[in-house]
């Protein structure tokens, strides 16, 4: 009995799915119909500014042409995303006749015009058709008799019925519609978008060479974000903990020379000496801290975010998902980013109240500062922000902010995890 | 003695400030930066300006061009840069019009009361002092100078010396030789260069840097 329930359970479940598939592939052919209608009609105009421009008349008509045809791939590249098909969206093919013919992508979108304008539209029209011709074979027994005498047939028109017995045969016949949607659809959807597949990715030559740039202006940025740190590091040390040190040296030194002439005095000396010795030492620890928080290696990012939000001078609910570890240098950003939000809060906001989430999914760190304070917050060039947008830059994240006159200001960071 | 002192920490410019006036020395006004530096030698006219590199704004070279500017409008102003670490072109573009009275010396030797005094002294007479780490970082340059390999390790030693500024007798002090040793070890070195022998100190120093500076430069 179990295994029979099993197996009939499971004969549902292999039935609903392939149904959806269908039902899904019908989606997609019926949208595929619909651009490709709208690359018959762009196809007519490329012809005919094709013929112009042979004559001399069309070619101021080229750029506009060339944007349409870019515009008309992006929005097939949009459509077919929800299909799980990944096609990047390019941007607008370059200005001028020159630089449109000279795009590499734009020749291979003309090609799929033309392919999907005539091959895409058929498919799509008999994707259209299908669940036509199910419904009214499947119906046909019920309403045969109401058409003329001898003309009423299948869909395919095959065969002419004149009784009750032949309408069933025809409604047979809407279940076999009913099984080639099921089982042809999804292969004629994979048919339609097969041009897509092929003609709508970059050129091969374009993809890498938009990689290389974006990979350079990272890695720029993060070569320029690292050497700023080096520089800040340096020069804390050398102004700061290592005038100190000096400062010790000669206090040092006045006070030997101080034991014999003056021994009274040795002693004030010797005291400002161990205090310049401390300060020197609270420099160095400051130092330390702003490379890497020793809190992030006692409690980890969670901990060290959790720490942050209840130190906070403005009351700061947190929400904290982070099960994982990052990147040190990561954890280390984030644990900046939201330090320098809550001062911001602090100082600037006049809030009442602020919250803080984190969440760490899918190799990505997630976070935001929210506040109820007056907002106008901004990120230009000079603000602390502004720091804090370029540290996040450089490791490939990215930083939004929202601050509309008036409140609330939204402040939302996303790091890739780096591990 | 009359001083100024130009250093943007404040704690660092005290303490220079208690160390020399307890010495006795007369400290007549200190600075934060270039142009209050600039100011207070105008105003007070001192004998020596002791004078940090790194001052604000932008905390990279303004001690020196202060110091520079200071010399132009004051030529007998004697100078002793401080610097947090050894920088070889502030050296060369503070010594680039001689190097009579003028001086270059790292913070912490300040510390060494005895021979920090020796040197200011030295400088506010119109001598030179350079700091042993710029004379040895001028060295560990020069080993493809032929001229340089027949140096006796004795006579890279008084070199060295008479490079940061010192007379005969104080070298001879460091040493524990007489002066009549260095005065032969100086005429070897000078004849070995092909240098022109010169008794004058401070034109003998300016000799053996820009030697120095030249052979740095080929290697």
């Amino acid at each position: 009995m179990a295994t029979q329930e099993t197996a009939r359970s499971g004969l549902r479940q292999a039935f609903g799915r392939s149904a959806s598939r269908g039902l899904l592939g019908l989606e997609q052919l019926i949208g595929g119909f619909g651009t490709a209608i709208a690359a018959l009609a762009l196809l007519m105009i490329v012809v005919a500014t094709a013929v112009a421009s042979l004559v001399g008349v069309g070619l101021p008509a080229v750029p506009a042409v060339a944007g349409a045809v870019r515009a008309l791939a992006n929005r097939e590249r949009h459509r077919l995303a929800r299909y799980g098909v990944d096609l990047p969206e390019l941007d607008p093919p370059p200005h001028g006749i020159r630089g449109a013919l000279a795009d590499l992508s734009l020749r291979r979108e003309l090609g799929w015009t033309a392919v999907h304008a005539t091959m895409g539209a058929v498919l799509g029209l008999l994707g259209a058709l299908l669940p036509l011709f199910a419904l009214r074979d499947l119906t046909f027994f019920l309403w045969w008799w109401a058409g003329p005498a001898g003309s009423s047939a299948s869909s395919i028109g095959v065969g002419t019925v004149n009784s009750t017995l032949g309408a069933l045969w025809v409604s047979l016949l809407g279940l076999g519609w009913i099984a080639v949607v099921v089982g042809v659809v999804p292969n004629m959807a994979r048919l339609q978008s097969w041009p897509a597949r092929r003609l709508l990715v970059p050129d091969p030559s374009v993809d890498l060479s938009m990689r290389v740039a974006e990979l350079t202006a990272t890695r720029a940025a993060a070569l320029d974000a690292h050497a700023a740190e080096l520089r800040r590091i340096e020069r804390s040390l050398h102004d700061g903990s290592q005038n100190r040190l000096v400062a010790v040296t000669v206090l040092l030194g006045a006070a030997r020379r101080s034991l014999v002439r003056d021994p009274a005095q040795t002693d004030e000396i010797l005291e400002r000496a161990q205090r310049a010795a401390e300060s020197a030492l609270a420099e160095l620890r400051a130092v330390a801290r702003s490379i890497l928080p020793p809190v992030l290696a006692d409690r980890g990012l969670a901990g060290a975010l959790t720490g942050l939000a209840s130190a906070s001078a403005v009351p700061c609910d947190a929400r904290i998902e982070v099960a994982g570890r990052c990147a040190a240098s990561v954890e280390a950003t984030a644990y900046f980013v939201v330090a320098e939000a809550l001062t911001n809060v602090a100082k600037h906001s006049g809030a009442r109240q602020a919250e803080l989430t984190a969440a760490l999914r899918e190799g990505r760190l997630y976070l935001q500062v929210t506040d109820d304070g007056r907002g106008g917050a901004d990120a230009t060039a000079g603000s602390g922000l502004d720091g804090i947008r370029r540290r996040v830059e450089a490791y490939d994240g990215s930083l939004r902010l929202e601050s509309p006159a008036g409140g609330p200001t939204i402040l939302a960071v996303e790091l890739p995890c780096g591990s | 003695m009359r001083i100024v002192i130009g250093e943007d920490d404040a704690l660092l410019r005290e303490g220079l400030a208690l160390l020399l006036r307890a010495e006795s020395l007369d400290v007549v006004a200190t600075a934060g930066d270039a142009e209050e530096l600039l100011e207070a030698v105008e105003t007070h006219r001192p004998d020596v300006a002791l004078v940090d590199v790194r001052m604000p704004p932008t905390h990279t070279d303004e001690g020196i061009r202060a110091a520079v500017e200071a010399r132009r409008r004051y030529p007998k102003l004697a100078i002793l840069v401080l610097s947090a670490h050894v920088e070889q072109a502030f050296a060369t573009e503070l010594l680039a019009g001689g190097s009579t009275g003028l001086g270059y010396l790292l913070k912490e030797r300040v510390g060494r009361v005895e021979q920090f005094l020796e040197a200011l002294h030295r400088v506010a007479g119109g001598g030179t002092a350079i700091d042993p780490d710029v004379v040895t970082q001028l060295l560990a340059r020069t080993r493809s100078d032929p001229r340089l390999e027949r140096l006796s390790p004795r006579e890279r030693d008084v070199l060295a010396l008479m490079a940061e500024g010192l007379g005969n007798s104080a070298i001879a002090e460091r040493l524990v030789v007489t002066d009549g040793a260095v005065h032969k070890h100086i005429r070897s070195i000078f004849a070995k260069l092909d240098l022109p022998p010169d008794d004058e100190n401070d034109r003998r120093v300016t000799a053996v840097l820009r030697y120095l500076e030249d052979v740095r430069r080929k290697g």
